[in-house]
């Protein structure tokens, strides 16, 4: 597996992980709308990343390290927030 | 030698395929000089509408349009709906996004002129877009009727006086009814949820057939030396697309919680006495220039005129710059027009939310919008008198210079940002002297008043530093400041 193709597994992963968690707060129905809003930021941001890593290799072009790391600070910076709500 | 089996996933994507025909070539390739956010700023514009839709859709569940219900619906979905809150929010500031990405993405096409052959009726089509999505905004303003929405539609249904008998009994009647709240608010909910929307719809189809027997329009410079680089749709530009809307919607989503929206009271007539009326902020800056002293009482048709003659100028733009240049910096007698009409816009509108009901004396008006209109032509023109004077007499390096991209960007992000803060500090400088002056000496409106004016300093001197810096670059400056050499 190549770095970019590590990368898109682990967003992937985390992007599932995201979309159960989401789920079960559905159905619950009980936290506030802030939890959901910022776990399905952080799906939506995982899907930007790994949309850019996709199409940068594809075109064969470098993936850019400065905006996957700053992608990556704000999905640990949205997770830790998403988890601050009640 | 050995073949390799396909995955299971590329053999269901080629099942797929060959039934959906999804890699068919129907739409042209892209060029990958349009792999640029600042190119899908319409595409973002649709992306803010489909959200607006989703959202819309599910509170029309719980909505009810009559006058009795309407705000009661509306706080129902606020406080018992599953995160009824977070949808209102999020309905809002997509909303707002869309009116603020169909603004940007209008004046990205006057900069870069795709307006001209020939995409004229893109153009057309463009605008009627841009008043249909004003036209969300304004009908969807009244519809949790509270005492901030009703009041503030309450004043734009009012100028509808001010036009012509004929044209004001037939506007009155189509959007406000035979009379009476309840046929107003029914008659808005219908256009915002179904009359909108399909004209949007077909409006959207029409431009959409037009992008694809047009093309991408070129970058304003000319299309790139690299002929034959071109992206499919499917699935690379699909994919891109999906990747920027997923930022967009993360971006809201953010907004959304950490600005979670306030239902404010139900509008009930003796509220309304106490509030003073004031529109959305996109509506702003036609609020301002109706305060202004001139145009109150009789003034009020030749305010509106003005404002119809703005809009019917940026309607028919492609009638009236009809030139083939296309080059920004060929450009500066319109590229200039623009900046002071993005500026105008923002000191109008800043203006308008710090001066709620106040009637803006004529003199102070002039001074504050000629003075913009005076500073943003002088930063342009000043700009563009020096980058002509570099093509004629720079040498070989900076004209490469003056080639690249990056060259540009910083400048004109620069010029952007002077605009910007100019703009504000000027407006900031006007609220706190009038403070000052209804205040008598409030301390704060002295300390907001110092501020603003060191930052209007500030600016004057960023701007000189730029405009020197400028001319220090193209050779023509024959004595150096040692002050303003920054490297």
């Amino acid at each position: 597996m190549t770095p970019n193709e590590k990368t898109v597994s682990l967003l992937l992963l985390l992007q599932l992980i995201s979309s159960i968690f989401l789920w079960t707060l559905n159905a619950l129905g009980t936290v506030s709308g802030g939890k959901f809003a910022t776990f399905l930021a952080v799906d939506m941001l995982a899907l930007t990343m790994v949309a850019y890593t996709y199409t940068h290799e594809k075109w064969g072009e470098m993936v850019s390290r400065v905006w996957m790391l700053a992608g990556s600070v704000g999905l640990i910076v949205l997770l830790f927030a998403g988890l601050y709500f009640p | 030698m050995s073949k390799t089996k396909p995955g299971i996933l590329s053999r269901v994507a080629s099942w797929l395929d060959s039934r959906l025909g999804l890699t068919y070539p129907l739409l042209r390739p892209v060029p990958r000089y349009a792999i640029n956010p600042l190119y899908w700023l319409g595409a973002l514009t649709v992306v803010a509408f489909l959200i607006q839709g989703i959202t819309g859709v599910i509170m029309m569940l719980y909505y009810v349009p009559s006058p009795t219900s309407a705000f009661q619906s509306t706080k129902y979905i606020f406080d018992s709906v599953y995160y009824g809150r977070f949808l209102e929010t999020i309905h809002l500031y997509t909303a707002y996004a869309m009116i603020m990405l169909a603004f940007m993405h209008m004046m990205r096409g006057y900069f870069v002129s795709v307006h001209k052959k020939p995409r004229e009726m893109m153009w057309l089509v463009g605008m009627v877009m841009g008043f249909v999505t004003l036209g969300f905004g304004f009908t969807g303003y009244l519809l949790p009727w509270t005492v901030v929405s009703k009041s503030a539609t309450d004043v734009g249904i009012g100028m509808i006086d001010a036009l012509p008998a004929q044209v004001s009994s037939f506007v009155s009647f189509l959007i406000v009814g035979a009379g009476g709240d309840a046929t107003e608010l029914l008659r808005f909910y219908d256009l915002h949820v179904v009359v909108l929307p399909a004209v949007l719809l077909v409006l959207l189809t029409a431009k959409m057939y037009m992008l694809e027997a047009h093309g991408i329009a070129e970058p304003s410079a000319g299309a790139p030396k690299e002929p034959g680089r071109t992206i499919p749709i499917f699935p690379d530009v699909t994919v891109y697309l999906l990747g920027l809307a997923a930022m967009f919607g993360s971006a809201m989503l953010l907004i959304s919680v950490i600005l979670p929206l306030n239902l404010p009271p139900q509008y009930t007539p003796q509220l309304a006495a106490l509030y003073t009326p004031q529109p959305d902020w996109y509506f702003l800056w036609v609020y301002q220039i109706l305060k202004i002293g001139i145009f109150e009482g009789n003034g009020l048709p030749v305010a509106l005129s003005l404002v119809t003659i703005l809009f019917l100028v940026l309607f028919f733009l492609p009638f009236i710059d009809k030139g083939s240049e296309k080059r920004i910096l060929n450009r500066p007698k319109f590229v200039t027009i623009g900046l002071i009409f993005v500026a105008e816009l923002l000191v109008l509108t800043y203006w308008g939310l710090i001066t709620p009901g106040q009637v803006i004396p004529t003199g102070s008006a002039l001074l504050v919008l000629g003075g913009t209109a005076v500073i943003v032509a002088a930063l342009s023109l000043g700009t563009y008198s020096v980058l002509r004077r570099r093509g004629q007499h720079g040498d070989l390096a900076i004209r490469s210079n003056l080639k690249t991209a990056s060259f540009l960007f910083r400048r004109a992000a620069t010029l952007i940002f002077l605009i910007a803060v100019g703009s504000f500090s000027i407006g900031a400088s006007l609220n706190g002297s009038v403070n000052l002056i209804l205040n008598r000496g409030n301390a704060w409106s002295i300390i907001w008043l110092v501020m603003s004016l060191i930052l209007l300093g500030a600016t004057i001197l960023g701007a000189a530093v730029f405009i020197y810096q400028l001319e220090l670059k193209s050779g023509s400056l024959k004595r150096r400041v040692p002050l303003f050499d920054l490297g």
